[in-house]
């Protein structure tokens, strides 16, 4: 084979290497574009559909504030009676819930963080798997073991004390914590492992009993990691619709619960614009979130 | 009363690694006097910072016995401890300024605020950073850290200081400056310093006196003249700076510390004997410094300049030379296999170049520079 016929040949294959790459390319750019496309067009369509003039949503026939009034003012829609006291009502009912099972939750999450972090105890592995199991599995699984769970500790407290307990505040904001302390325990956790050891020594050595040690160093350097987690607990409190739904008694109905009964009849507008707003408290949320965790331990 | 600060009787610590116990420190003795800079020497994994923590009371011995000031620490907690420590990596508190760093083990001894940020500016300006107080850890660089760190253990005025290689991360040229200031610094302050490192330099351009430890165990513990001079290990010859080992067989033992080693080649060689040396004969190995060996060309054996009862001088051959500025590094071969490396200072610019490859040359070296050691 001539030298030059050799050439042609490493050529040729050079140009086919091209055009695999340029296709490649072609493919990092598209795929992000079809994610972003599938995860956003609904959400964008229900924000649209919230400022749309039209009752339908065939068509966007042009922009208006006027379903946003309406949820504030009490206006009745035209299919059904929408009463904003109710529906503020059950606004109230889910900050409630929100709070106190967020404060509960941060509590504990962050000592299991803390004990798994820093203790030795056996079993450590199985419960650090443990964990994470509310993060996996389904909600609605959660959901009917937790309305079992209750209607069994109920009936075992009636049977001993003789009183009766319904489900109300109490087994929500119960049931909320338990999702909760895991979201909460793996945050704090991912920020404790960002967090020298030494400094707790250091603290020790110069002598802070374990308790200083906690307060002065410990905490105020997690500190970021433990509102980052409150704030992420707070969200998924005030967005969980199946958890509440199951285990929630009468007259504790919270803002998704009312939406979802919104919903029972048709798609109004008005439920577009609740939605909007609860999307745009939630990434407000998560984003404030995010940004905490974002923060180096090192400079804080 | 004891004149001791530190005394450690037969520690041993195990710890846990991969489902099997691995000791760290294996029964290990030693006495630390008041006032003395303390070294412990030894590879990564040695046992050295084991050791300091076990003093520091963040680990707890299985067996033994920790003293401070003649006082058991058994079930003392750290924070109760008159040791105070500073960290490798310094362990600055991030959230804190530097004058709240330093005032933060003042306050846990319970000390007024105002009295506390007088002692805090006094410590900094001990350390030479005077303007740094009002800053963040981050905010200064790496040798500022370091000061820092040692200003907040140096403010509790502690029994005894912990130094868990302080000067590892710093560059080189920062590192040889601090070496001198920590040394002066220690001179000025009077307390005992405990020292660890890996480097040998640092060691002995420090310390009074230095323990070198190698898988758990504290080999030798001396001025760093003695760890120099008088190895008793071929582990310590070998890890303090270079050295020529040459096995041979030890004949006999004679009565002033000497004794006839037979070399490979089966010339006879009269050598000093490690004080610790157990056997009377037998195989051994014989360690030599490089710069305790003279080349020359023409040896005049008659004359005043060697005298054959105390020299040994042998012939060799010259195989490579290097040089490395203030030496040149020369190795040569005796007998057929063994190889010696002899370094010799540039005094002129002439003596780098003065031998050739291939040349036959004449070494030669004091009989009490040499130590036979176990092999």
């Amino acid at each position: 084979m001539s030298v030059s016929s050799q050439l042609l040949i490493n050529e040729g294959s050079m140009r086919s290497n091209r055009a695999v790459r340029r296709l490649g390319k072609l493919g990092l750019w598209l795929n992000p574009i079809f994610a972003y496309f599938f995860l956003w067009a609904p959400i964008v369509i229900l924000v649209l559909f919230s400022f749309n003039e039209s009752r339908s949503v065939a068509s966007f026939t042009g922009f208006t504030l006027k379903w946003y009034n309406n949820i504030l003012n009490n206006v009745m829609g035209a299919e059904r009676a929408f009463s904003t006291e109710i529906m503020l009502n059950a606004f109230r009912n889910s900050l409630f819930v929100g709070t106190v099972a967020t404060a509960i939750a941060t509590v504990l999450g962050t000592m299991i963080a803390l004990a798994m972090a820093r203790g030795k105890f056996p079993g450590k592995k199985l419960i650090d798997g443990l964990l994470f199991l509310p993060v996996v599995i389904p909600e609605i699984t959660q959901a009917i073991s937790l309305a079992i769970f209750f209607k069994v500790a109920f009936d075992w407290i009636a049977i001993i004390s003789g009183e009766r307990i319904f489900p109300g505040f109490h087994s929500i904001i119960m049931a909320h914590v338990t999702f909760n302390i895991s979201f909460v325990a793996i945050v704090v956790r991912a920020r404790l492992a960002d967090m020298d050891p030494q400094l707790e020594e250091a603290a020790n050595d110069l002598g802070a009993n374990p308790w200083q040690t906690f307060w002065r160093v410990t905490f105020p350097l997690i500190l970021p990691g433990v509102i980052s987690g409150a704030l992420l607990a707070f969200t998924l409190s005030l967005d969980d619709f199946v958890i509440t739904f199951f285990t929630s008694g009468v007259g504790t109905s919270t803002l998704p619960v009312f939406v979802y009964g919104l919903l029972k009849l048709t798609v109004t507008p008005e439920v577009n614009a609740i939605s909007t707003i609860m999307m745009v408290l939630s990434t407000l949320l998560i984003g404030i979130s995010l940004v905490l965790q974002g923060r180096s331990a090192s400079r804080v | 009363m004891t004149t001791h600060d530190v005394e450690l009787i037969d520690i041993v610590k195990d710890f846990e690694s991969g489902g099997k116990l691995v000791r760290a420190v294996d029964h290990v003795s030693v006495q630390i006097a008041d006032g003395e800079f303390f070294a412990l020497l030894g590879p990564s994994g040695c046992g050295k910072t084991t050791t300091l923590r076990l003093i520091a009371g963040f680990e707890q011995p299985i067996a033994g016995k920790v003293l401070i000031r003649g006082l058991a620490m058994e079930g003392i907690p750290a924070y109760h401890r008159p040791v105070n420590t500073v960290f490798q990596d310094y362990a600055l508190f991030p959230h804190l300024t530097v004058e709240q760093n330093i005032m933060f083990g003042l306050q846990m001894e319970g000390v007024n605020k105002k009295e506390a940020r007088k002692r805090a500016s006094e410590s900094l300006d001990m350390v030479r950073l005077p303007d740094v107080g009002a800053r963040k850890p981050h905010q200064l660089s790496g040798g500022q850290q370091q000061r820092v760190a040692l200003a907040r253990a140096l403010v509790k005025k502690p029994a005894v200081l912990l130094l868990d290689e302080p000067l590892g991360a710093l560059d080189l040229k920062l590192r040889k400056n601090m070496q001198y200031e920590l040394k002066a610094l220690q001179r000025d302050v009077g307390i005992t310093f405990i020292y660890v490192t890996h480097d040998q330099e640092e060691a002995i351009t420090m310390a009074d006196r230095i323990a070198v430890m190698n898988e758990g165990k504290m080999l030798q513990v001396g001025s760093p003249r003695q760890i120099y001079e008088r190895p008793e290990t071929v582990f310590v010859a070998d890890f303090i700076g270079e050295t020529n080992f040459i096995a041979g067989e030890l004949l006999e033992r004679g009565p002033d510390g000497f004794g006839r080693v037979k070399l490979p080649d089966d010339t006879v060689i009269t050598a000093q004997l490690s004080g610790t040396l157990s056997r009377s004969s037998g195989p051994v190995r014989l360690a030599i410094r490089p710069e305790r060996i003279g080349i020359a060309t023409i040896v005049e054996t008659e004359g005043e300049i060697i005298d054959p009862g105390e020299f040994t001088v042998l012939d060799a051959l010259l195989i490579d030379s290097q040089y490395i500025g203030t030496d040149t590094r020369y190795t040569l071969r005796i007998g057929d296999a063994t190889e010696l490396v002899v370094r010799v200072q540039n005094i002129s610019e002439l003596d780098s170049s003065a031998i050739a490859l291939g040349q036959p040359v004449t070494v030669y070296w004091h009989n009490s520079s040499t130590t036979v050691l176990d092999n």
